[in-house]
């Protein structure tokens, strides 16, 4: 499923969704279960990913986007506070416009 | 013979070679003191060293630096950005800020010939730089734990170059060059090889492991003989003491009358009662005690990756913040044991990444590749030598000027 890339125009429920399922698969089922998803978590305080885990959920979001949608270079482009602060929501906010 | 001035940060880990290097520059004849901002018990400091602690230019600053000792317990739950701001501008620039004072002025008694500043002190080539006395640095961690942030993460970059350049120029160091690490030498106790560095610049060398600082503690070796299955030998190190119970509940839930002997070093009074088949020690022997081992669980503190490699052994590595990511990732790249990250640890597969490294004997043969490569490295003996041959030419410099 999220090795073909998408052509149709997500809403940000569905991409909330998606995002959802790409964290479970990244950081494991069992993890997630214990954790409350929403579009406030944050996404190194809450969701407790590391370096690693927001690699391979890069790369899950490459796979299904193309190239459309450059997640390491906006992330690379961040301060310390604004890495602090990324919660889902701006990363969703973020897919929707530059889809 | 020339007199060293190591300048030591308040974390024991970062303490600990730079007293097995002093004890070996003591043996060739050498004047070796210490420097630091908390005292340092009596017992670690070699004969014929001594251990400065300017207690009366610290006065003014005790209720910060008691501050800033706290705020590393917070350390564990922080997250990569906020570790990196925790490490940076919260403990490493204030304490080099808090140092400088008491720092200066045992150096303009003293009048050592070389500095020798740990990696995270500033304020030791900070001072060297400004007095203009020669600086080497120590370095206990493999480097480049922060990456490429020039290029990779700019704005990261810019904020630490800015963070140093503050601290600089509070002192009167203006202008664009980076003086809070020597230039001009590098002493990194690791291996080129398990550092998996490509192309490290000339100043960097790479000297391995080191050993022989004073550890007198007691251990209950008989209890050690006797047992008779495979030795786990477990240690979180000397920081993270909020975690500590929790991550030995997982191990005891994982091993509790598992056919195995664990060698914990922890408080044994976290709990009341432990496993029969834990031996728990508070203090340990450990370069001792690592040689009868079998495998070997830990976050990731350098000196215990060194110890564990020096031997040879295997490892479970559970990363949980600071720079252990970076050594999980060389231990996975060198294939020299297995890493479970600490907030993803689940007790099942704590006990077969175990048995895994026990019985699968590709593991302990790449930890005696490692092993090899820091032998090799030529530990203090290489470490000595360079210090005298640095300190041999910058007196040589100083006439020749």
């Amino acid at each position: 499923m999220d090795t073909i890339i998408s052509t149709t125009k997500l809403n940000s429920n569905e991409i909330f969704d998606l995002m959802t399922q790409f964290i479970t698969e990244v950081i494991g089922e069992e993890f997630v279960e214990e954790m409350d998803i929403t579009m406030e978590s944050s996404f190194t305080k809450d969701l407790e990913m590391d370096s690693i885990e927001i690699v391979s959920f890069s790369e899950k979001i490459k796979t299904h986007f193309g190239e459309q949608i450059d997640f390491t270079g906006w992330l690379s482009n961040m301060d310390l506070d604004q890495l602090i602060n990324l919660n889902l929501g701006t990363i969703v906010n973020y897919i929707e416009e530059c889809q | 013979m020339s007199k060293f001035l190591f300048v030591v940060p308040p974390f024991f880990g970062h303490i600990s070679p730079t007293l097995s290097i002093g004890a070996s520059l003591i043996a060739k004849g050498h004047e070796v003191k210490w420097l630091g901002i908390t005292p340092l018990a009596a017992t670690h400091v070699p004969e014929g060293g001594e251990y400065i602690y300017p207690e009366a230019d610290l006065v003014e600053y005790q209720e910060e630096l008691q501050k800033i000792l706290k705020r590393q317990d917070d350390g564990p739950a922080c997250s990569g950005p906020e570790v990196m701001k925790l490490a940076l501008e919260e403990t490493y620039v204030p304490i080099a800020r808090i140092m400088m004072k008491g720092l200066g002025n045992f150096v303009d008694t003293w009048q050592p010939d070389v500095i020798v500043n740990d990696c995270i002190t500033f304020a030791g080539a900070l001072c060297a730089h400004i007095k203009g006395i020669p600086c080497v640095t120590t370095t206990p961690v493999p480097p480049d734990v922060m990456g490429d942030t020039a290029n990779s993460a700019p704005k990261i970059f810019e904020w630490q170059e800015n963070l140093v350049k503050g601290l600089q120029q509070e002192f009167g160091v203006y202008g664009d060059d980076i003086v809070i690490h020597s230039r001009k030498m590098n002493l990194v106790f690791t291996s080129l090889e398990f550092a998996g560095l490509q192309d490290p610049m000339p100043h960097m060398k790479f000297v391995g492991p080191v050993k022989g600082r004073p550890n007198n503690v007691a251990f209950d070796w008989e209890r050690l003989e006797k047992a008779t299955t495979p030795k786990v030998f477990v240690s979180l190190g000397t920081l993270l003491v909020d975690i500590r119970a929790a991550f030995f509940q997982k191990l005891i839930d994982a091993f509790a009358d598992a056919p195995l002997t664990i060698v914990a070093a922890t408080s044994p009074d976290i709990f009341e009662k432990w496993p029969d088949n834990f031996i728990v020690s508070g203090f340990v022997p450990q370069a001792e005690l690592m040689p009868k081992m079998d495998v070997v669980i830990c976050h990731g503190g350098f000196n215990t990756v060194n110890d564990t490699f020096i031997n040879g052994l295997p490892m479970l590595i559970t990363p949980i913040a600071y720079d252990h990511f970076h050594t999980a990732k060389l231990i996975e790249n060198a294939g020299c044991g297995l890493k479970i990250r600490y907030k993803r640890l689940r007790i099942e597969d704590l006990k077969k990444a175990i048995f895994e490294l026990l019985e699968n004997p590709q593991y302990r043969n790449a930890a005696l590749r490692i092993k090899d490569t820091f032998l090799a490295a030529g530990g203090n003996d290489k470490a000595v030598q360079l210090l005298e041959e640095f300190a041999a030419a910058e007196q040589v410099m100083a006439v020749v000027n």
